[in-house]
C-alpha cells in the first residue's frame, strides 16, 4: 500500500506554495480549493491548481485536491478541472453520508467517459461532522474508488459544540472510530492538521498519539512538520530487523514449497508478512536502509 | 527532461525560508475591508498610522487593514483614485505583507473602474511600489512622492507638446472660476496682454457649485475676444483630487503645505517645460486661506533658481474692485442666493449673467 | 472568446504576476509587462502570453502584466483566469483551449 504519511496542505490560491510544495516530497500534496481560498478567487485558484497538476514537477508525486462540496456553485467546476487535469486523489470535504460519496463518485465517473480517462480518480472522504463520525464505516465501505477516510477536527469540534484542547480529549471518539471504520474497510486513516505551527513539541506529543493509534498518516499545513513526521514514522532497528526476518522466513518457506511461514516455531501468517513488507518500505523511504541490506 | 526555463530559475528560490513564512501568514494574519463610514475601525487605522508618523487623510472611501491577534500591523487607503496612508509596522517588515494589502486595495480600485491609479508615499518606498507597477512623477522635500500606475503623464505630456507656441513670454494661469467674473476676465485680460501666448488651464474636478461643463463654457464665451489663448481643459495633474486632495476637502481650513508644493513641483518640472511657460500669473487672493497659502508657495517654487527645470516668474495682478470690494466667484455665489441681481450682473460677464439668470428661473435652488 | 469587460487576477505577492486586461477596438494583442525578471525572461514571458491567448483564440486585447517572479504555470492561469473574467466565461470555461 501506498505510503501517504504526510498530506501537506497547500491553499490553491497562493503560488508560492503551489510552485513549492513538491520541493519538500511530502507523501502527498493536497491542493485546497475549499476552505482556504476566498469565494473571489475560487475560479483563478482552481485554474493554478490545475496548470500546478499538469506540470511536469507534479508528475512524480501524489497528488490530491479537496474541491469544494458538490452543493456549492463550485464543486462541479473544480472536478471538472482536477479530473482532466489528471489529479490522483479528490478529496471531498464535510462527508456525512454515503450518498455525498456516491454522488461525487458519479461525478468523477462522468467527467472521465467524457475526457476517456481510463484511470480512475481515486477518492479520500473527510469526516468533519458527527453524523460523518457515526456513518463512518458505512461510508467506508461503501465504494471501491475510496482509498481512506480523514478526520477533519476544526468543524467536527465545532459540530460538538465544544473547543479544542491541547490534550485532544474531544477528538477521542471520532479518531477511534474513524480507525475502525477504516480498518474494516480495509483503507487508510488519515488524521487532522495541527495547525500551531509554532508549537513543535505540541505537534510531536500529537504525532506519536495519531501514530500509536494507528493512523496511516496526517494532513500537515507547514514543511516544517513533514521531517518531523517522518522521523516519528520511521521505524526503529528493532521493527526492521523484525520485518526483514519475516521477509527471510516468507521466501524460504516460498523457495521450499512449504505451506506455511514459520519464525521459531510459531507460525506468521500473511498479515504479519504484509505489515513486514510495509515496514521495510517505511525504513526504504526514510532513508535507514539503503539497496545493499536487502 | 528538459528543464522549463522557469522551473530552473525558480528552483534557486524555493529554499528561502520566506516560502516557509509565508505558511504562517496564511494562518494568523487577517485582512479585512471597511468604508470610512466604519468609525471605530477608522479611529484604530489612525492610531495606526499616529504611531508610524504618518497622517490620516480624511477623503479615504476605503480602507484595507491586517491584524495580528487583534493588533494592527499594516493598512492602506484608496479614495477616488489615490491610493494612500499604506503603512506596515517596523518589525513587521519584508514579509509581503503590504503586497497583500496593496493588491486588495488595487482590487477594490478596479472593481470601482478606478484603472489609473495615483499614490501618496514616503520616498524610501519609491522601489517597493514602482515593483507594484507605479511610476514616480515627482518628490517634495524628501517627504511625499506622488507616483502613478499609467503612462498617462507621458501622454499628456506629448500632448502638451503639440500645443506648444513660439514667443519670449509664455504665460500661463490655472483658474477655477467658479464661475467665470470679470475679475476673472481683467487677469485673463492682463495676462494675454503682457504675453506672446497664454495657456489658460481650467481645473476640472467637479467640486465647486458649478460643474466642470459649464465653467469652462463661460470661460471660453467670457474670453472669445482674446486672440493669444489657449484654453485647455484641466488634468489629474493641475490641481486635482489626485494631486492636491486637500484644496478640495471640505475644512478649507485645514492647509496642506506639503501637497501645495507637490502640486507646483509637478507644474514646473512635470508641465511647464512641455509648453514652454516662462510665466505664471495669479490675482491677489484676500479671501481664500487655502488659495492664499497655495499662492505663496507658487513665488518659493515656481521662481527657485536652483530647481529641476527652467525658473518660473510668477506675475501678481491686482483684483478689480467693484463697490470697493474685491470682486470673486464667492462674492458671486453669495449675490446669487442673495438674489442681488443688479449688483451681480455689474461683477460678472454678460454670458455669464444669462447663463446665471437661465438656470435660476430653471432651477432656484441649485447654485446655494 | 470576446473580451467583454475589464477584468483583472492575480496578486502582487513574490512568485505571483498581477493581471490586467481590457478591452480596445483594434484586433490585435497588446502587452504591457513589467517584470523584475524582464531582462532575461521578459520576451519569454511575452511569448507564453501571446501563444496563452492564440489557443484561446483572443483579439481585441490588451494586457497589463506585473511579474513578480512567477512559473511559467503561474502566469498562464492567472492570464486565463482574467480572460475567462473578462469574457464572463468563468462558469463553462472551454477545457480544452485551457
Amino acid at each position: 500500500m501506498k505510503l501517504r504519511r504526510s498530506m501537506l496542505f497547500v491553499p490553491g490560491a497562493n503560488t508560492a506554495m503551489v510552485c513549492n510544495a513538491y520541493v519538500y516530497k511530502p507523501d502527498t500534496v493536497m491542493f485546497d480549493l475549499e476552505d482556504s481560498v476566498a469565494l473571489s478567487e475560487k475560479d483563478s485558484a482552481r485554474l493554478m491548481v490545475y496548470h500546478a497538476l499538469k506540470h511536469f514537477a507534479y508528475q512524480d508525486i501524489e497528488t490530491a485536491v479537496r474541491v469544494n462540496s458538490l452543493d456549492s456553485p463550485y464543486g462541479l467546476l473544480d472536478l471538472e478541472a482536477v479530473v482532466r487535469a489528471g489529479t490522483d486523489i479528490v478529496r471531498l470535504p464535510k462527508t456525512d453520508t454515503i450518498d455525498d460519496v456516491l454522488d461525487m463518485q458519479n461525478a468523477i465517473e462522468k467527467i472521465e467517459k467524457k475526457i476517456g480517462r481510463t484511470k480512475k480518480t481515486k477518492l479520500l472522504a473527510a469526516i468533519e461532522s458527527a453524523q460523518g463520525v457515526v456513518n463512518a464505516v458505512d461510508i467506508a465501505r461503501c465504494s471501491t474508488r475510496l482509498m481512506g477516510i480523514a478526520l477533519g477536527a476544526e468543524d467536527y469540534v465545532r459540530d460538538l459544540r465544544t473547543q479544542r484542547t491541547k490534550e485532544g480529549n474531544e477528538l477521542t471518539a471520532a479518531r477511534a472510530q474513524i480507525l475502525l471504520a477504516a480498518r474494516a474497510a480495509k483503507i487508510q486513516a488519515f488524521d487532522s492538521v495541527f495547525s500551531d505551527v509554532r508549537d513543535k513539541d505540541g505537534f510531536i506529543a500529537e504525532v506519536k498519539k495519531i501514530k500509536n493509534l494507528g493512523f496511516d498518516g496526517k494532513s500537515l499545513v507547514n514543511p516544517n512538520q513533514i521531517y518531523t513526521l517522518h522521523d516519528i514514522y520511521a521505524p526503529t532497528k528493532e521493527e526492521i530487523e523484525w520485518a526483514f526476518e519475516v521477509i527471510e522466513a516468507a521466501d524460504h518457506a516460498k523457495k521450499n514449497g512449504l505451506g506455511v511461514v514459520s519464525i521459531d516455531g510459531r507460525m506468521v501468517d500473511a498479515p504479519i508478512i504484509a505489515r513486514a513488507e510495509y515496514t521495510i518500505d517505511l525504513a526504504r523511504t526514510s532513508g535507514l536502509i539503503g539497496e545493499e541490506d536487502e | 527532461m528538459i528543464i522549463n526555463k522557469f522551473s530552473f530559475y525558480k528552483r534557486f528560490n524555493c529554499y528561502n525560508s520566506r516560502k516557509y513564512r509565508s505558511y504562517i501568514i496564511e494562518s494568523t494574519i487577517k485582512f479585512s475591508q471597511f468604508e470610512s463610514t466604519n468609525v471605530r475601525r477608522v479611529k484604530r487605522v489612525k492610531e495606526f498610522l499616529d504611531e508610524n508618523q504618518l497622517d490620516l487623510s480624511s477623503d479615504i472611501e476605503l480602507f484595507v487593514v491586517a491584524m495580528e491577534e487583534n493588533k494592527m500591523i499594516a493598512c492602506g487607503g484608496l479614495s477616488g483614485k489615490v491610493l494612500k496612508c499604506i503603512a506596515v509596522a517596523d518589525e513587521r517588515r519584508g514579509e509581503g505583507i503590504i503586497l497583500k494589502v496593496m493588491t486588495q486595495l488595487l482590487n477594490a480600485a478596479y472593481n470601482r473602474n478606478q484603472q489609473e491609479l495615483f499614490l501618496f508615499s514616503t520616498p524610501k518606498n519609491i522601489k517597493f511600489f514602482k515593483d507594484c507597477g507605479f511610476k514616480l512623477i515627482e518628490e517634495c522635500d524628501g517627504e511625499v512622492i506622488l507616483m502613478e500606475n499609467s503612462k498617462n503623464i507621458e501622454n499628456y505630456q506629448k500632448e502638451l507638446t503639440k500645443l506648444k507656441k513660439n514667443g519670449d513670454v509664455i504665460g500661463t494661469i490655472v483658474m477655477n472660476a467658479n464661475p467665470f467674473t470679470l475679475g476673472h476676465l481683467y487677469l485673463v485680460e492682463e495676462a494675454s496682454k503682457r504675453s506672446d501666448w497664454l495657456h489658460l488651464f481650467v481645473v476640472r474636478e467637479d467640486a465647486s457649485a458649478f460643474k466642470f461643463a459649464d465653467r469652462i463654457k463661460l470661460i471660453r464665451q467670457g474670453t472669445a475676444h482674446i486672440k493669444n489663448i489657449t484654453i485647455h481643459e484641466g488634468s489629474d495633474y493641475i490641481i486635482s483630487k489626485a494631486t492636491f486632495p486637500t484644496y478640495f476637502i471640505k475644512d478649507k481650513g485645514m492647509v496642506d503645505e506639503l501637497h501645495a508644493k507637490l502640486d507646483l513641483n509637478v507644474f514646473r518640472n512635470q508641465l511647464a517645460p512641455y509648453l514652454g511657460i516662462t510665466h505664471r500669473f495669479v490675482g491677489t487672493e484676500p479671501y481664500c486661506k487655502v488659495t492664499n497659502n497655495y499662492n505663496k508657495n507658487m513665488k518659493k517654487i515656481l521662481e527657485d533658481k536652483n530647481g529641476k527645470s527652467e525658473p518660473i516668474e510668477v506675475v501678481e495682478i491686482e483684483r478689480i474692485e467693484f463697490n470697493e470690494q474685491a470682486i470673486s466667484a464667492s462674492r458671486v455665489r453669495k449675490l446669487l442666493k442673495e438674489k442681488s441681481y443688479e449688483e451681480l450682473r455689474s461683477i460678472v460677464p454678460p454670458s455669464t449673467y444669462e447663463f446665471l439668470m437661465d438656470n435660476t428661473r430653471n432651477d432656484d435652488d441649485s447654485y446655494k | 472568446m470576446t473580451v467583454i469587460n475589464s477584468a483583472h487576477a492575480g496578486t502582487l505577492e513574490s512568485s505571483d504576476v498581477y493581471i490586467q486586461i481590457n478591452p480596445i477596438d483594434e484586433d490585435m494583442v497588446e502587452i504591457e509587462l513589467e517584470s523584475s525578471v524582464e531582462e532575461l525572461y521578459g520576451e519569454m514571458i511575452e511569448e507564453l502570453i501571446r501563444d496563452t491567448l492564440k489557443n484561446m483564440k483572443v483579439s481585441y486585447v490588451n494586457v497589463k502584466v506585473q511579474d513578480k517572479g512567477a512559473m511559467d504555470l503561474v502566469i498562464k492561469a492567472r492570464l486565463q483566469s482574467a480572460i475567462l473574467r473578462a469574457c464572463q466565461m468563468s462558469r463553462n470555461p472551454d477545457w480544452s483551449v485551457l
